[in-house]
């Protein structure tokens, strides 16, 4: 009787996981629009509901409805099996994300994630990097030549980003003497990671961005010099997966910058109930990624290599070295 | 020495990212600046100036006569002959048009054929809202062209509008006196 209702429980947080992670690319969607209007001094969607509320629900709508093309020359295969890998591993992720401790409903204590994985960090970057196999997969398969360039800078950029963006972190584990992702949260109240890692956000963050490949490092995609990269040539309900998979990822880096960096569900100042802290502070990220997009033009895919190497994986060992002589 | 300390500057500007920040706090103002969109058929529409070459009409005189002598100059200069004229003579012996016709599909609005004429006939006037689902309907008869809004008196910037679906695409404006449009736009 009890493990039935153990296992009811994580059925119903699963279930409650996928419904959030689906449905939050629609307002993530409609809020991009809004924020590069406004900083080009135009409205964004104005017509589809109050202030275009609506209008991620009519694009849902054309996209589903759309031809679903397949090129004549693809690999049908993976052409269709691309889109699923990009999607399937930040889905994942999120069973080792903490959302917050316990909250108590009907007298009973539930805990706010699926698991608490002892090895949490770990399986975080191990799955993510699977993502990466959607994103090679649907550029080769297109059999377009605007498509394989943008696999094969993902691949290269992909390579480049993971090391440091998994150095960075070493300095939080470090610091939390654990790689459970809810121990790295507890051992941040009373102070943030962020006052003695502020290197290691730093690296983090500018990698994550590169993981997002979120504008200035959307090298994957690109759309001036090559079409839309890698999804060139999808269409309709399998273009939305990859856009999904791309909203999914960006708040992934937000939560995780949140969990590692910022105290997760801490907050400080005003008691608010740490849910609503952690989803201000992952709000606040997630508007940071959209206005770094609409600041920033797009790195040179040479500076972006650059950067990679000579300045983020250099930091982020320097960040290793002083963490280790001046708190152990 | 100026010349080092400018380099330091530069280098200590690039090293805490000055010019990321002064891009991002120019993002930043430009997101809680007021939008210079004009939200045309739902909320707002834009006035003609008087020298707009709008939709064409052809004008009366004193009498309520058609001005119109037929002397088909119009379409002659027409530089896509879209303007096709038939005359006839009245009781009094003066031409007028029995027929004219203006395809608008195929109108340029260059305004020639108020150039051309040599009665003051023929004009561009304000109206711009005239599409439709059809090209037969867009070939204007002389009555209807009579009947067409002429020159703006007043023009330039912007009144409260609304979209009045069930009358064709014609948007109803309500003030007469609106805004200056240009009073969104920063200049610095």
């Amino acid at each position: 009787m009890e493990l039935l209702f153990a296992l009811g429980l994580i059925a119903i947080k699963i279930a409650l996981l996928i419904a959030m992670l689906l449905l939050l690319p629609l307002p993530l969607t409609w809020l991009e629009r809004k924020i590069a209007g406004h900083m080009q001094q135009r409205m964004g969607p104005m017509r589809v509901g109050w202030h275009g509320l609506l209008q991620p629900v009519a694009d849902g709508i054309k996209l589903l409805t759309k031809e679903d093309h397949i090129p004549a020359e693809a690999d049908r295969f993976l052409f269709k099996l691309a889109p699923i890998l990009a999607l399937a591993p930040p889905f994942v992720v999120f069973v080792a994300i903490p959302f917050g401790e316990t909250v108590s409903v009907l007298n009973a204590e539930i805990t706010l994630y699926v698991s608490n994985l002892n090895v949490a960090l770990l399986f975080v970057f191990a799955v993510i990097g699977l993502e990466v196999y959607g994103v090679i997969f649907g550029g080769w398969a297109a059999n377009s030549k605007y498509a394989v360039l943008g696999s094969l800078r993902t691949c290269a950029q992909m390579i480049s980003y993971e090391i440091p963006m998994g150095f960075a972190v070493i300095g939080v584990v470090m610091l939390a003497q654990s790689m459970s992702l809810v121990d790295i949260v507890r051992a941040q109240s009373d102070l943030w990671n962020i006052v003695y890692q502020p290197i290691g956000f730093f690296v983090f963050f500018v990698a994550g961005l590169a993981e997002a490949q979120r504008i200035p490092f959307d090298l994957a995609e690109a759309e001036g010099d090559l079409g839309a990269g890698f999804h060139t040539e999808y269409s309709g309900i399998r273009f939305a997966l990859f856009m999904v998979s791309e909203y999914v990822i960006v708040l992934l880096v937000s939560v995780l910058s949140v969990i590692l960096f910022f105290g997760g569900w801490n907050g400080i100042l005003i008691p608010l109930p740490p849910l609503l802290w952690f989803a201000l502070k992952v709000a606040f990220f997630i508007y940071v990624f959209m206005w770094f997009r609409f600041t920033l033009p797009r790195y040179r895919y040479d500076q972006l290599m650059a950067i990679g190497w000579k300045v983020l994986l250099p930091l982020s060992m320097a960040n290793i070295i002083i963490t280790g002589i001046a708190f152990t | 020495m100026s010349r080092v300390v400018d380099r330091a500057g530069t280098w200590i500007g690039w090293a805490l990212f000055a010019d990321l920040l002064s891009a991002f706090t120019l993002t930043f103002g430009y997101m809680f600046s007021k939008p210079v969109t004009m939200q045309y058929p739902d909320k707002e529409k834009w006035l003609p100036y008087s020298r707009y070459r709008g939709h064409h009409f052809l004008k009366r005189d004193e009498e309520g006569e058609i001005k119109c002598v037929a002397c088909e100059l119009c379409a002659r200069i027409c530089p896509c002959d879209c303007i096709e004229v038939v005359p006839y003579e009245d009781e009094k012996g003066n031409r007028h048009p029995a027929k004219f016709e203006i395809d608008t599909a195929r109108c340029l609005f260059c305004g020639l054929c108020e150039d051309a004429c040599p009665a003051d006939a023929i004009a561009l006037g304000q109206q711009y809202e005239f599409s439709s689902f059809s090209s037969r309907d867009l070939v204007i008869g002389r009555d209807d062209l009579l009947g067409k809004p002429g020159k703006a008196m007043t023009g330039g910037g912007v009144v409260a509008a609304r979209l009045n679906t069930e009358q064709d695409v014609l948007v109803e404006t309500s003030e007469p006196h609106g805004y200056n449009w240009w009073r969104n736009i920063r200049r610095t």
